[in-house]
């Protein structure tokens, strides 16, 4: 295994130095400084990996990105960002994420040291938004969001659960197709939006219902627990559930885990959809018990290095949008080979980056799609497979 | 307040306050007991029931915002957050059980503080969730609770105010105890007090008690009443002592006097003088000038008899026209009657009367008695004899008791009591004067005269036993006793062959006022069998005045029975013309007073003159009294009276000798003497 490792590692960074001199249309670019104040906690998956697709991007598009990491706490947060903003040689760009609000006072620093900044993942919003209006017009500096379509992730989850569902007629005995949703929590932007996918699916499905919206903090045990609790009371209750639509891999394990529980058969009586392409929810898609896992958008961080790229090299993205949507993709057993290898090792020195860059002329088109993704792969190392 | 009567316990005895008090605190304590505990039990009671709603609220309060925190966690199926809360519920110790049912009634969670075997009470909310899509009822949260503790709670809440109560009662008890001590028995001991020490010797006791409330009020009050008893018995005292009108010592007041005379007086050879004062004819002043100025004049004349005597001497006033004077030292009797004199000067000055002078006159009887004489207390008596020695003897003078007239007043005493003895053994005797025609020497008439043979003093004079017959109420008995010797007498003469002689008997004054004696006569004369005309009745002037309307009636009744009315004494008293117009009279007999100086008095014989033209006017027969010479019976003649009376011709003899001397008729001049008193046998008062 470390060998595997060893050995991926040595090839990505053949191939990273090789790329640029392979492209080197660009070569009269600059190299870029990016700090990226990560507000996640060393070891969470997905911040893990915006990071490191962040890094694997800097790599291909000679763009120098320092990851500082909060630990999931927001006055670390402030502190590292407004650290970054004071510094005697700032960063040529400052990419945050605004959880909690939290990077709104780091944003209005960065604007007074005259530090570019873009929001990744989560942007202003509330009475934020409200005050500081669009990117460039109060914030100068705030060039922009790079953020992911989670609506349509969500209802794309839904109708896949509706699809199988009907095709099993797991129809209940009221004649609808009775689903569980079960979400992160009720407040971040992140969460709302794939719950509102759910309910935009299920309202233009008028033979489906929703019994319940639970919230399980994004944890498995939690969504194990009130998937187990649904279960039984929909058991009391008469009613055949025939999907349970988790916010992210973790829960969705949590409910693979009480419908096994409840003497369920998942894949068979019951379709279970998670969102993280996580690991392991590949692995339950391969078992077949897992319908799909959505997502993909821990590619964020490779994308903004992109955007930042063309920005820096007079191609502003705005010319688009300031904001930045950028849609996931699911992962089923059709697809899952492609991508599982790249997950699993997490080798995203494979991705090509540069392909992603807008065409001359087209600034602000990039085509982020997992099919573009794919074919960008270059094959693993021989080794690595 | 005396509840056992005995006036006897002693004044400090607390049982009069004792019984108040307890009263007081048997009225006032159950009733103070009963109200607090009645009052704190439904203030309790109250409060309980409040409590309870309060709880069932409370509980129900908890069951809604415990709905409310459950309701999201319910609906999400975060039953351990449901547990949690309900877990929660469970600090209230109150709250037995509580159970959370989803919308299918499955138990989502259930919490049991502890098994309980008391009814418990149940309350039960529904579940309700809503978001801005939904409003759904997620299920039902059930709290079972218990009032076991409010029991408990209220129980000994009881129980505390029993307790407080009953403490609360004793300490008002002994308060009520300590303050009606104070503020009533106290008091009222101190009154009691001073009630039993005046009982003891009458005399007022203020009652101590300061305070300013009612019971000092009513102490001052009692206090005020007690001055005013003791004030009122002080006068009344006096007054039993004292006469009203002069202010001097009464009779009773005399009594007391006398028994501490001796013992007051400075040795038992120290003489008193006792003076027994006699206004003379108060009766008159009265009857002139009226009742109040009769006062007014006993009230001067006891002013005249203090300002006389010295410090040490004793005036008092006995009743009506009696006053008492003692002097408790003289040194011989001589300084007595001196002293005695001193008091009637000083009552003799002229007095002014309704504008007119009066000139007031006494008799004074005085007894002098040595202050160890045993017979002190007799002195009153001892002195009234000599008063009535003096009235009868020489009004307006001062009688001095001697040997003399204690002895006189043993005689009369003797013989009033001898009086029954002398009627029943008829000791006394009529005698008979007889009337003469002085022209022809016949007797006409007969005097009937009394006479008493008293076996141990001898032949008594009607003068001085008559009186006595007329105190003792015997007058009637004697004038019967007379009318029966007169008819027997008639009887006789007509018998001896001389029945034209008549025989006059004396009526004196309460004959004439009694209307039965006219009946009786007649019923005498008829049991005799003589006639009334040989009755003749005599009467004096005094009698008619007394009575004038009942003896001109008597005097009618009389003569119709054909007896002759003489009027008796004339010229004496008031010798009224009128009288003799006004009354039916048939003779005037002239008092010897006016024959004795005939002829030689030509005053006399000019009244005797005219006595007789105004009775020949009148019709009247005159008899003249007293004739004992042979010139007054020629005087007489000469003056036109016919018929004489006298020891010229007859002294009174008894009715055998003067038969006798009828007998030897034509011996008309032979005298008989009688050994009888040699004053003229008179009967009037």
């Amino acid at each position: 295994m470390m060998a595997v490792l060893r050995i991926l590692l040595a090839v990505g960074m053949a191939f990273g130095v090789l790329a640029p001199a392979g492209r080197v249309i660009a070569a009269d670019a600059k190299p870029l400084n990016i700090v990226f104040v990560n507000p996640g906690k060393t070891g969470e998956v997905y911040w893990d990996m915006v990071a490191q697709t962040m890094q694997a991007a800097g790599r291909k598009l000679n763009a120098n990105v320092e990851v500082l990491t909060s630990e999931r706490n927001y006055r670390t947060m402030q502190e590292l960002g407004l650290g970054v903003v004071a510094r005697p040689d700032k960063p040529d760009f400052l990419i945050l994420s605004n959880e909690e609000s939290a990077a709104v006072p780091i944003l209005e620093a960065a604007e007074a040291a005259g530090v570019k900044t873009l929001l990744l993942s989560n942007t202003l919003i509330g009475e934020d938004a409200v005050r500081l209006g669009p990117p460039r017009r109060t914030l100068k500096n705030w060039l922009g969001d790079i953020t992911t379509d989670l609506t349509t992730a969500g209802a794309r989850m839904a109708n896949a659960l509706i699809g199988a569902a009907r095709n099993e007629k797991w129809q209940s005995p009221d004649g609808k197709i009775h689903l569980l949703g079960i979400g992160g929590d009720e407040i971040t932007p992140a969460s709302i939006a794939r719950n509102a996918g759910l309910q935009l699916a299920v309202a233009a499905a008028p033979d489906v219902v929703v019994d319940r919206m639970l919230f399980a903090n994004w944890t498995q045990s939690e969504a194990e627990q009130v998937a187990a609790n649904y279960l039984s009371w929909a058991q009391r209750k008469g009613i055949r559930p025939a999907g349970i639509w988790a916010g992210n891999d973790p829960m969705a394990l949590g409910a693979l885990k009480a419908v096994a529980a409840a003497g369920i058969t998942p894949g068979e009586s019951i379709q279970v959809v998670g969102l993280n392409w996580s690991e392991d929810a590949l692995r339950e898609i391969k078992a077949g018990r897992l319908l799909l896992t959505d997502g993909g958008h821990f590619l964020l961080g490779g994308w903004s290095i992109v955007l930042l790229r063309d920005y820096a090299d007079g191609c502003d993205f705005a010319a688009g949008s300031p904001h930045v949507e950028v849609k996931t993709s699911a992962i089923t057993r059709d697809n899952l080979g492609s991508v599982a290898g790249l997950i699993k090792s997490r080798a995203f020195d494979r991705i090509d980056f540069a392909r992603f860059r807008a065409k001359p002329g087209r600034c602000g088109q990039h085509d982020f799609s997992v099919d573009t993704l794919i074919s960008s792969l270059s094959p693993p190392s021989s080794a690595g497979e | 307040m005396m509840r056992h009567g005995d006036g006897m316990n002693g004044p400090t005895k607390p049982a009069p306050s004792r019984s108040v008090v307890r009263a007081m605190i048997w009225a006032t304590v159950p009733v103070l007991l009963l109200v607090q505990l009645l009052a704190s039990a439904g203030v309790e009671v109250s409060s309980f029931w409040s409590q309870i709603r309060q709880l069932d609220a409370r509980i129900a309060r908890v069951a809604e915002s415990r709905a409310e925190l459950i309701a999201e966690p319910l609906w999400k199926m975060r039953y351990d957050q449901v547990t949690g809360v309900l877990n929660e519920v469970m600090h209230d110790e109150t709250i037995v059980a509580a159970a959370v049912y989803d919308d299918t009634g499955a138990v989502i969670a259930r919490v049991v503080a502890r098994p309980s075997v008391q009814a418990l009470t149940e309350v039960s909310r529904p579940v309700a969730y809503s978001n801005g899509n939904i409003a759904v009822q997620a299920g039902r949260i059930v709290i079972a609770y218990s009032y076991a503790t409010l029991y408990a709670d209220t129980g000994s809440r009881l129980g505390l105010l029993l307790v407080v109560g009953l403490l609360g009662t004793l300490a008002t008890m002994i308060a009520m105890r300590i303050s009606a001590n104070i503020f009533i028995g106290r008091p009222l001991a101190a009154m009691m007090s001073a009630i039993q020490r005046s009982k003891q010797d009458g005399r007022a006791y203020p009652a101590d008690v300061k305070s300013s409330n009612e019971f000092g009020q009513l102490a001052s009050a009692f206090n005020a009443m007690q001055h005013t008893t003791s004030g009122a018995l002080d006068r009344l005292g006096h007054m039993a002592s004292h006469d009203p009108l002069t202010g001097l010592p009464n009779r009773r007041s005399l009594s007391e006097r006398l028994v501490t005379l001796s013992r007051d007086a400075g040795s038992p050879d120290a003489l008193i003088a006792f003076c027994f004062i006699d206004l003379d004819d108060f009766k008159g002043v009265n009857d002139t000038f009226g009742h109040d100025a009769g006062d007014k004049f006993l009230v001067h004349i006891s002013e005249r008899l203090r300002g006389m005597v010295e410090w040490e001497d004793w005036v008092a006033r006995l009743g009506g026209d009696e006053f008492v004077v003692i002097r408790p030292e003289v040194s011989n009797e001589a300084a007595a009657q001196v002293f005695a004199r001193q008091l009637l000067e000083a009552i003799s000055a002229p007095i002014l009367l309704h504008d007119k002078q009066v000139v007031p006159r006494a008799s004074i009887g005085l007894a002098v008695r040595r202050a160890g004489d045993p017979e002190l207390s007799h002195l009153p008596a001892l002195a009234d004899i000599a008063l009535y020695h003096a009235k009868s003897k020489a009004p307006g003078t001062v009688a001095v008791l001697d040997e003399a007239l204690q002895r006189d007043y043993r005689r009369r005493r003797d013989l009033e009591l001898a009086i029954p003895a002398g009627f029943s053994e008829r000791q006394f005797e009529v005698w008979y004067q007889s009337q003469v025609d002085m022209m022809t020497q016949d007797v006409i008439g007969l005097e009937a005269l009394i006479r008493w043979r008293h076996p141990e003093h001898g032949v008594i004079s009607p003068g001085e036993f008559l009186p006595l017959i007329e105190r003792s109420g015997n007058n009637a008995r004697l004038t019967r006793y007379v009318l029966t010797d007169a008819c027997r007498a008639l009887q006789q003469l007509a018998t001896a062959g001389r029945p034209q002689i008549r025989i006059a008997i004396n009526l004196p004054p309460s004959e004439l006022a009694d209307h039965s004696f006219a009946a009786e006569l007649r019923e005498t004369c008829e049991r005799f069998g003589i006639a009334a005309s040989s009755l003749e009745l005599e009467i004096t002037e005094g009698s008619l005045i007394n009575n004038i309307a009942s003896a001109s009636d008597t005097l009618r009744r009389l003569r119709r029975l054909g007896a002759t009315i003489a009027l008796d004494d004339f010229g004496t008293g008031y010798s009224s013309l009128a009288h003799l117009r006004r009354f039916p009279l048939d003779k005037v007999k002239i008092d010897k007073a006016f024959i004795h100086e005939i002829p030689d008095s030509a005053e006399d014989k000019a009244i005797v003159g005219v006595i007789a033209s105004l009775a020949g006017t009148l019709g009247l027969t005159l008899v003249a009294e007293g004739i004992e010479r042979a010139e007054q019976a020629r005087a007489m003649r000469e003056m036109g009276v016919r018929l004489g009376q006298g020891f010229l011709y007859h002294r009174p003899q008894p009715l055998d000798a003067v038969l006798r001397g009828l007998a030897e008729a034509g011996a008309g001049e032979e005298r008989v003497l009688a050994d009888s008193p040699s004053i003229a046998p008179e009967f009037a008062a």
